[in-house]
């Protein structure tokens, strides 16, 4: 066994606080260790020349690098010993500066510490044996969950560079939140003109296949092979029978719920959101059908002129291969009513969320852009809008900032102006948050051009009097409490994950928050990716944001699954645990614990039950290791010999 | 009312501290959303409504927290503390501003408010439970006008209103100890 012992000096970084040359002298006197040097910079074009030399000409079969955190330069000096013709994991990096330099200021202490950190990595690299990643191949088809404005985005993109594409939406249509939005800010330009072209571009594209009311029943596999159970929801609708006729919507007697229309207005057991819906294709609500409830009506099955109508279908699951997915689900607003009895708690019908005003906005609503008061139906010459309701508030357990509520009550300000021009509005803000391309002078236009007044405080309270509201405020900018007679109040309520998307992370074995919101893999670095490789966020399923933000993350994460996918083929880490499969009593604690699903159950040819590894699967994060009762399981590249013969070294 | 940060800071972050120790609120967490003014139930009669109360214990400005009017005539309705959205207990800071004005001595504008409130916590500690007769009396007294009300004594009496012999309770030491704690352990 021939080792050589390379000390970085980092410049100063290292080499102020320990005498680098000491370190390398006593590294010459360790077992094995038959040549050792200081170098100013290792990871320089030299630094590594100097290493490549020396493991040519003396044969060194293991390196020991006594340098900075393996988490910055360890990729760096496994590519530099590869290239000197050795195994790329014959090597161990030492941390001398993070570990060591950095934190001590003392010389002769920091050397001991140093040469006893190398004594450490040197009868680690001893045990060490050539380990190799190996490659899989891919599936080269991509699923995309959710066909709101990422979504659609994501999967245009995907498509676009030739992999196909399945977008799965759990509703009838998809647009998701952006469809309901009369305009967008700080444009102006009416939200569904701008999507409808995309919504239908996403069904036109040969490579995207479009799949409502559908939902996510099972995941299995990893990066590069999912298989995916999708459950298609029965809606006793033929899809390709129906021609979008909505007779049947006209006919039917059975009245629901309007969700599209966030509850303003009123809708039918059978029905199409809206006319602008892809696929134009109605969906049934049996919890609203008569035929369902009593068992009689047929309306719409007598009147539907393309006989799509079949009250016997059920659920159906597909299963599908996909080499990545593109997790796009959404937020809903947040449900204020039960946190916010102060505010009436959805008692008061002139208390509307914004979601429903931004629907009696718009010229498709249900009001067809007449803004009415939902009591009386009288135009209301008073609007008030309360800022962060569900927002920013920890009394109700919701710190977080909804990122957009302060830019859409600008627009809903100034398009009520434009709508009812002897109207005044008034907002309650707390701060004013408009960060993006041209947003501060959109909210300054809405107070200069339009005319609201703006009130720096928090509504306390809102109560009915004489067939108006009372809303109960203070100016902190004037000093005291107001008090305005509104005829209609609009709550900007704060953004909540879409319903069950911890759930479905669950399924797909990605993290989530506190909020039910999907967490990226690092805020900074890795917005995109999650935890579990082949699996990518785009939009507000991650954080609240608005439309500029989701778009460019979904086209984002676009470009991580090409890139995925591209190469065909994918290099697995070969750091990852294995399982002695003559001494394993095949517990399977190892597969109860393993937070990536990684661990399977193999028959042997005797009938003996054992645990196996699935490489690609697996992160190497040592859980089985731990759990083993009889330690079989080990993770390669940190067996436990090596540590074991680390902490001896430490101890001696 | 000058605001000068940079002196009243340092001078007043002693007294804050107490504030903060004895409450056990934290003035830092107040965002200034103003909900505490815009429902409180007094400040048509304040001179500071309750969210400049916390700004200006923020700004260390304690002198104008302790003089203020607010804090003698804030009646602990504890609506600013039901709505805080960072579950500030804000009359609880009021009223434990209120204790060390008192402490220090400092009248304020309301001194007759002042003074039935010092008389009735005197009272209740002394007694365990109000006596009215020797609060009347004492605040009379106190005040300067002894014959102030003195037409209704009879008519009271006679009613069996208050009582001559003051109420007793049984267990006076359980009274001093809520005394006690509320002060924030100081026996004073």
């Amino acid at each position: 066994m021939r080792i050589g012992v390379f000390v970085c000096q980092c410049g100063t970084n290292i080499a102020g606080t320990v005498a680098t040359d000491k370190v390398a002298e006593a590294a010459l006197s360790m077992r094995d260790v038959l040549h050792a040097e200081t170098l100013q910079y290792t990871c320089s074009d030299p630094g590594q020349r100097a290493i490549i030399d020396a493991v040519q000409k003396k044969g060194l079969t293991r390196v020991v690098i006594a340098a900075c955190s393996p988490r910055m330069h360890e990729t760096t000096f496994r590519r530099t010993i590869g290239q000197a013709g050795m195994n790329a994991y014959m090597m161990e990096m030492v941390n001398i500066r993070e570990h060591c330099s950095w934190i001590h200021s003392d010389i002769d202490i920091a050397t001991d510490k140093a040469i006893d950190l190398v004594q450490k990595g040197v009868a680690r690299v001893r045990r060490q044996v050539p380990l190799y990643s190996t490659t899989v191949p891919v599936t080269r088809r991509v699923l995309v969950i959710g066909g709101g404005v990422a979504g659609i985005q994501a999967a245009l993109d995907i498509a676009d560079s030739g992999l196909p594409v399945t977008l799965v939406e759990r509703g009838p249509t998809i647009g998701g939140n952006m469809a309901r939005l009369d305009k967008t800010f700080p444009t102006l330009d009416c939200s569904s003109c701008i999507l409808t072209p995309r919504m239908v571009e996403a069904k036109q594209h040969e490579n995207i296949r479009l799949m409502v009311n559908a939902e996510i029943e099972q995941v299995r596999g990893y990066i590069g092979n999912f298989e995916v159970d999708v459950r298609k929801k029965a809606t006793c609708v033929i899809e390709d029978k129906c021609t979008g006729c909505m007779i049947c919507q006209e006919k039917c007697p059975g009245k629901a719920p309007d969700e599209f229309n966030a509850g303003v207005g009123q809708s039918k057991a059978i029905s199409i959101p809206f006319p602008q819906a892809v696929p134009m294709v109605a969906a049934l609500r049996k919890e609203y059908c008569r035929q369902f409830i009593n068992g009689k009506c047929g309306v719409c099955k007598k009147v539907c002129p393309a006989d799509a109508v079949d009250y016997e279908q059920v659920d159906e699951i597909t299963t599908e291969m996909f080499g990545a997915v593109v997790v796009a689900t959404g937020y809903e607003l947040y449900d204020w009513r039960e946190a916010y009895p102060d505010y009436g708690g959805g008692q008061y019908p002139d208390v509307v969320t914004s979601l429903q005003y931004e629907r009696m906005l718009s010229a498709s609503g249900p009001t067809a852009g007449h803004v009415q008061r939902p009591s009386d139906g009288a135009e209301p010459k008073q609007v008030v809008f309360v800022s962060c309701v569900g927002s920013r508030d920890e009394s109700v357990g919701r710190p977080l900032c909804c990122s957009v509520g302060c830019m859409y009550i600008a627009k809903q300000a100034i398009l009520t102006k434009e709508h009812i021009p002897d109207s005044q509005s008034y907002v309650f803000y707390i701060d004013i948050r408009a960060t993006g391309k041209g947003y501060e002078e959109f909210t300054r236009r809405a107070q200069k051009e339009f005319g609201a007044i703006y009130l720096r405080g928090r509504v306390g309270k809102i109560y009915p009097s004489n067939g108006q509201l009372v809303v109960m405020g203070t100016d902190t900018l004037s000093g005291g409490p107001v008090e305005i007679e509104a005829d209609l109040v609009v709550l900007a309520t704060g953004f909540s994950a879409a319903r069950g998307a911890g759930e479905l992370a669950r399924k797909l074995n990605i993290s989530y928050d506190q909020y039910e919101f999907l967490s990226e893999s690092h805020p900074k670095l890795r917005p995109v990716e999650t935890t579990t490789g082949g699996i990518f966020l785009a939009g507000a399923c991650q954080a609240p944001k608005d439309i500029p933000d989701s778009v460019a993350q979904a086209s984002a994460a676009a470009a991580k699954v090409i890139g995925l996918l591209s190469r065909g083929e994918i290099e697995t880490s070969p750091m990852v645990a294995a399982v002695d499969q003559l001494r394993c009593i095949g517990c399977f604690k190892c597969r109860d614990v393993c937070p990536y699903n990684a661990i399977e159950a193999l028959e042997l040819r005797d009938g003996r039950q054992v645990a196996k590894v699935i490489d690609t699967l697996c992160q190497g994060c040592g859980v089985c290791n731990v759990a083993c009762p009889p330690s079989v399981v080990s993770l390669k590249g940190y067996t436990d010999n090596q540590l074991i013969a680390e902490t001896m070294e430490l101890l001696r | 009312m000058a605001i000068c940060v940079s002196s009243t800071v340092a001078d007043g972050a002693a007294v804050v501290a107490e504030i903060e120790r004895r409450s056990g609120e934290r003035v830092s967490a107040c965002y200034q959303c103003g909900r505490c003014t815009s429902t409180c139930t007094g400040s048509f009669a304040f001179d500071y409504p309750p969210h400049r109360i916390m700004r200006l214990l923020q700004l260390g400005q304690v002198d104008e927290v302790l003089n203020s009017r607010t804090a003698q005539l804030c009646f602990d309705c504890m609506t600013c503390s039901t709505r805080c959205p960072m579950n500030i207990d804000v009359a609880n800071v009021i009223e434990h501003a209120k204790m060390i004005a008192d402490e220090l001595g400092i009248e304020g504008d309301e001194k007759d408010i002042r003074l039935f409130r010092l008389a009735f916590l005197q009272n209740v500690r002394r007694h365990g439970r109000l006596h009215e007769a020797r609060l009347l009396t004492w605040i009379n007294l106190r005040s300067f006008k002894p014959f102030n009300d003195l037409e209704l004594v009879p008519l009271i009496l006679r009613k069996k209103k208050i009582h001559i012999v003051p109420p007793r309770i049984r267990n006076r030491r359980l009274i001093h100890r809520i005394f006690r704690e509320v002060n924030g352990g100081d026996e004073s």
